[in-house]
């Protein structure tokens, strides 16, 4: 099973859109069957397939709806409150992923007020009940048997949430911004990267795909920057060869009135598909034949 | 008109940048940092430090009928310091370990291991190798470990430097060991390096005195060994042993090599200005020239047994070939030429 994380501390770089095309891809056009993980306590990628609900416990804070196979007199429902995220994963109990109406993609939404807890709980506990937590999830028989992608949507934080994405993952991408300051994000991620590449077993490596460059704009600032890290011969070998360009419409098919509402519905010869296709094409072909 | 702006990514950050990638490709796979349960932890026995104790007298008790038991008692009341310091702390540094069958074999990091067995850890933090270190990798890290240690006897050091020597030369071809060298693989300083080379090739007795412990002073063991004349050594090591200085130690083998050296009267021609006493080398900018003139000198059946005393010369260093040529003149003078 593949494990696809897109990450970058800073934020608005471009992950959720990322996790969004590259799980639609998998499951939709590639037809594997998808896990879609919200790491993110803003659990923006989750609103994309379900109709997250304000939890009235944490008024600022998302909670996901009630799962569609929830049955209140049903006796086995009987200690479950219906609602499934992937913050159960802290807590002890099971994850149900919902269904989407993406074909081959579920999901195991995010829970803000859960998720904020796990990136608070304090040093001395971390590793055990965060940093390992997901990829006991993760290699458990039943989503190793259901599942042969999971793509991973992260907060834009180098906290515990992070580095329990870092140690479940097998392959990571770092969308960036050609700016400063997404690009300071950048070795954020590397930093992190490093920390767990050092702890793998050579059997295991926590592959660095690349960085993709996103949002990019035809202007000076964007190109120069860009050649400058494409230049240096160290991180240039990491630079992807493709990128993805600012364009409204990947906003745009947020909307839940959108229409169509996958980008890979769009006709063929639609720009921000081609697009779109080419940077997962790419990605996909890193992943799925080359380790 | 004016310059258009150019952009790029700061410095500091291209270089947090590089480095990071670059530590990534050179380690990842090779190694990976861990916490290891402290029972499936095993001391190396070829590990050159000669600690008596071992993980079992920790954990069950040192027995009175050991045939060590003082020497182990010793040991022990020395690591309740660093055990105290790490049941506070944990241990600084990892240990470095490899896999051995479902057990880790301790390459760097005994006393570690042992201290923290004794102040009641139940795991320690360990850099484990995914493969069994070559040879050479092998000692270089129990070297590099061992020369951060204070406690370690000359005769320790040298076994290790020895090793090394040894485990260089089986993975890359029997090479002749320069000072030059031992000093690239070690990054001993060159003196140093020059030091252990010859105290490595000393004379027995020298060795003897360094095994038991009468000698524990490189640089003092590098000067009593360097000295040639079995008479002037055996007063050196009897002076060292009585607590001289190096200072003092270098006076007795100067005093005793103008006393050797025989003074060869040669017909003095008169002539204007003061008198000269000595023949002047004079000087050469080439040190090869110092070792062709040695080379030749060394071909001569009664010089052969000196060879052994150039063999740690880099004859691309100008002060190691003048510190050779004299080393000539002592030989030549000591031998009494003419």
């Amino acid at each position: 099973m593949k494990v696809i994380a897109f990450l970058n501390n800073k934020g608005g770089v471009g992950k959720t859109t990322c996790s969004r095309l590259m799980a639609e891809y998998l499951s939709k056009v590639k037809r594997i069957p998808t896990l879609g993980i919200d790491f993110d306590p803003q659990c923006n990628f989750s609103h994309q397939y379900l109709s997250m609900e304000i939890d009235p416990a944490a008024p600022e804070g998302l909670m996901p709806p009630l799962h569609p196979d929830y049955n209140p007199h049903d006796p086995d429902d009987a200690d479950w409150d219906g609602r499934s995220s992937i913050a159960e994963i802290f807590y002890g109990q099971g994850v149900i992923p919902y269904p989407t109406y993406v074909e081959n993609l579920d999901f195991a939404p995010g829970h803000a007020e859960r998720l904020l807890a796990a990136e608070a709980v304090r040093k001395s506990e971390v590793v055990d009940k965060v940093h390992r937590q997901l990829t006991g999830f993760l290699s458990s028989p039943d989503v190793c048997e259901a599942y042969q992608a999971v793509v991973i949507d992260t907060a834009p934080s180098k906290g515990p949430l992070t580095v329990s994405v870092m140690k479940a993952a097998t392959h990571i991408v770092i969308p960036s911004v050609m700016e400063e300051q997404p690009v300071q994000g950048i070795y954020g991620m590397l930093q992190l990267w490093m920390q767990e590449s050092l702890t793998r077993e050579k059997s295991n490596p926590l592959t660095l795909i690349g960085i993709l460059p996103n949002m990019f704009k035809q202007t000076r600032l964007h190109k120069d920057i860009l050649k400058s890290l494409q230049d240096n011969a160290a991180i240039g070998k990491y630079i992807l060869p493709i990128k993805l360009c600012q364009r409204i419409v990947f906003a745009e098919i947020d909307a839940e009135e959108a229409t169509p509402r996958s980008i890979f519905d769009f006709p063929d010869h639609h720009v921000a598909r081609c697009e779109a296709l080419e940077v997962c094409e790419h990605l996909a072909e890193r992943i799925l034949n080359h380790g | 008109m004016a310059k258009k702006k150019r952009f790029g990514v700061s410095q500091a950050l291209t270089r947090g940048l590089t480095e990071t990638i670059n530590v990534v490709e050179n380690n990842a796979g090779i190694f990976r940092n861990t916490v290891l349960p402290l029972s499936r932890i095993e001391l190396d026995p070829e590990n050159p430090r000669k600690l008596a104790i071992d993980l079992l007298d920790i954990r069950q008790g040192i027995q009175a009928t050991d045939p060590w038991v003082s020497q182990k008692q010793e040991e022990l009341e020395r690591l309740k310091e660093l055990a105290a310091t790490i049941a506070s702390t944990g241990v600084i540094n990892p240990i470095v370990v490899y896999k051995r069958g479902d057990i880790y074999r301790v390459v760097a990091g005994e006393r570690r291991c042992l201290a923290s067995v004794l102040a009641g850890k139940q795991e320690i933090d360990a850099r484990v190798f995914n493969e069994k270190p070559k040879g050479f990798d092998l000692k270089l890290v129990q070297w590099v470990e061992n020369t951060a240690r204070d406690d370690l006897s000359l005769d320790e050091r040298l076994d290790n430097i020895r090793d090394l020597i040894k485990e260089y030369c089986v993975q890359y071809g029997d090479v002749p060991i320069t000072a030059t060298l031992l000093k690239d693989i070690t990054s001993l300083s060159l003196p140093q390096a020059t030091y252990y080379l010859t105290v490595l090739n000393a004379p027995d007795d020298v060795k003897t005195l360094i095994k038991d412990g009468t000698l524990r002073s490189l640089d003092k063991a590098a000067l009593i060994a360097s000295i040639t004349a079995p008479a002037v050594r055996q007063e050196a090591i009897t002076a060292c042993i009585e607590g001289y200085s190096l200072k003092q130690l270098r006076s007795i083998v100067t005093k005793n090599k103008i006393l050797t050296t025989k003074k060869v009267i040669v017909p003095n021609v008169k002539r204007r200005g003061r008198t000269s006493t000595r023949v002047n080398m004079g000087y050469t900018a080439n040190p090869k020239v110092v070792k062709q003139l040695i080379d030749a000198v060394l071909l001569q059946e009664r010089y052969k047994k000196y060879v052994a005393t150039f063999n740690s010369v880099n004859w691309d260093y100008l002060d190691q070939a003048t510190k050779a040529f004299r080393q000539l003149i002592d030989i030549l003078e000591l031998e009494q030429v003419g």
